[in-house]
């Protein structure tokens, strides 16, 4: 948008005398200010170009993303957080779920178990309860045995989330409820603009 | 007699830090039969003090009474600003991170978090640890966090008076991410960079005594002289002494 104003501000520049000069440019400038202040009031908003590239939300069915599996221990893909309980570590696999490590001692901890939970990034224990977030969800899981960890509740809409990507400066599709729930956010090309920017 | 002025320094701080860790004790003995709940990093959106969780979402703190472990209840709601990031419970306070600043909520009625104050400082991406009257906050400039900012820091934060928290230090880093806190040691994890180990017998003025080039951090638990240590090359321990040296323990590396 500003660009555009620049180049018409520019191409007119040659044919104005000296005091239309001034008023256009003013003017140009009271529509740049505008052209900034109508996009959203983020604190972040950027002023990036449309470079052919955008961001697409990969949508799941709420069915999906209600799955919660436990599987046999897993190698670590993508550590995230950490969460320490007696004598077991949880370690996050980011957006995919929790490995469960028995850390009896720290020289050979030996990986028990994962529990896959689509969107999940944290977790808490008190007693025999874990608790972990599934996107938007939270999850109880009974880890009375940690080799066999039980899926208990789910308590849905626990944790507001954005329907945009967790980006400043970028343009992306805007998301479509109607498509189902936006778990993730991918880079791709596009041809036209997307109609959302942040 | 000139010389033995930094001995009687040394030595008051050493008393301090004694008397600061066994009030700590003293306090945690307090609360009587409590549950048992675990210990997280400095990057958690999840803490749980007694029988009470708190989850941080991207724009509001959300409170859930666990008494009943099994059936989660909903107890508040407080809607915080935008860019919300970690939390840290520490005595009755809980400490949150966001993008602009650092809020301080009182927590003695734990369902019901009274708010204090809000810290502000520069955009950046921020998690915070405390220990006794100091809050150590790491500001990490990126794409997401310090768009167009100068450069990354370690901020401490006198918190004494949780209604008006003063900066008192600050420090640059290269990229900081989690950070760990316990008696005259300070870890920071600075991401695929590696992991720092400063000293804070002087909390005011964290002094770097080791760089971990090799271990890549971003989330660090510290507990009992123990380390653990998350990033990109997989899950580290170590244990850790007086010495500033640290013993490795075991690796489970990504695959």
């Amino acid at each position: 948008m500003q660009r555009l104003h620049a180049t018409l501000c520019l191409k007119r520049k040659s044919i104005l005398t000296a005091a239309m000069k001034r008023t256009l440019l003013a003017s140009c400038l009271a529509l740049l200010m505008l052209s900034c202040f109508h996009r959203e009031p983020d604190p972040f908003v950027g002023n990036e170009k449309f470079n052919g590239t955008g961001y697409r939300p990969v949508y799941k069915s709420p069915d999906e993303i209600a799955k919660v599996e436990v599987q046999a221990a897993q190698a670590l893909k993508k550590p995230g957080k950490i969460y320490t309980f007696d004598r077991y570590l949880f370690v996050n696999e980011l957006g995919k779920g929790i490995h469960i490590i028995d850390n009896t001692d720290p020289k050979k901890p030996e990986n028990l178990s994962f529990i896959s939970i689509l969107g999940n990034y944290d977790i808490a224990v008190k007693d025999n309860w874990l608790y972990a977030d599934n996107l938007s969800n939270l999850l109880v899981i009974d880890i009375a045995d940690p080799r066999a960890p039980k899926f208990t509740k789910t308590i849905p809409n626990a944790i507001p989330g954005y329907n945009y990507p967790p980006l400043t400066g970028i343009y992306f599709e805007c998301a479509d409820p109607k498509k189902g729930i936006v778990v993730d956010w991918e880079k791709v090309e596009m041809e036209k603009q997307p109609n959302c920017y942040r | 007699m000139k010389k033995l002025i930094p001995l009687l320094f040394l030595g008051l701080a050493a008393i301090g830090l004694m008397l600061l860790l066994n009030a700590c004790n003293e306090n945690s003995g307090d609360s009587g039969p409590s549950p048992q709940t675990g210990a997280g990093g400095s990057m958690a959106r999840f803490a749980i003090t007694d029988n009470t969780l708190y989850i941080v979402s991207k724009q509001s703190l959300e409170v859930y009474d666990i008494n009943d472990g099994g059936n989660p209840a909903k107890a508040a709601t407080r809607n915080l600003g935008v860019g919300i990031e970690t939390i840290f419970p520490y005595q009755k306070n809980l400490f949150i991170g966001a993008m602009d600043g650092m809020y301080i909520y009182n927590n003695a009625k734990p369902n019901d978090p009274k708010f204090l104050t809000k810290y502000t400082h520069v955009l950046s991406c921020d998690p915070v640890v405390v220990q006794g009257r100091y809050a150590y906050v790491t500001l990490r400039t990126g794409v997401n966090c310090r768009p167009g900012g100068s450069f990354s820091s370690l901020d401490v934060v006198d918190i004494s008076d949780p209604e008006k928290p003063q900066m008192v230090g600050s420090q640059r880093m290269d990229s900081p991410y989690g950070l760990g806190v316990s008696g005259n040691k300070l870890f920071v994890c600075e991401g695929d960079r590696g992991f720092k180990m400063m000293d804070i017998t002087d909390p005011k003025a964290p002094v770097q005594k080791q760089f971990f080039r090799d271990v890549p951090a971003y989330d660090v638990i510290v507990r009992n002289n123990h380390l653990i240590v998350t990033g990109n090359g997989g899950l580290y321990q170590y244990n850790y002494d007086d010495s500033d040296s640290i013993t490795y323990l075991s690796k489970i590396p990504v695959l």
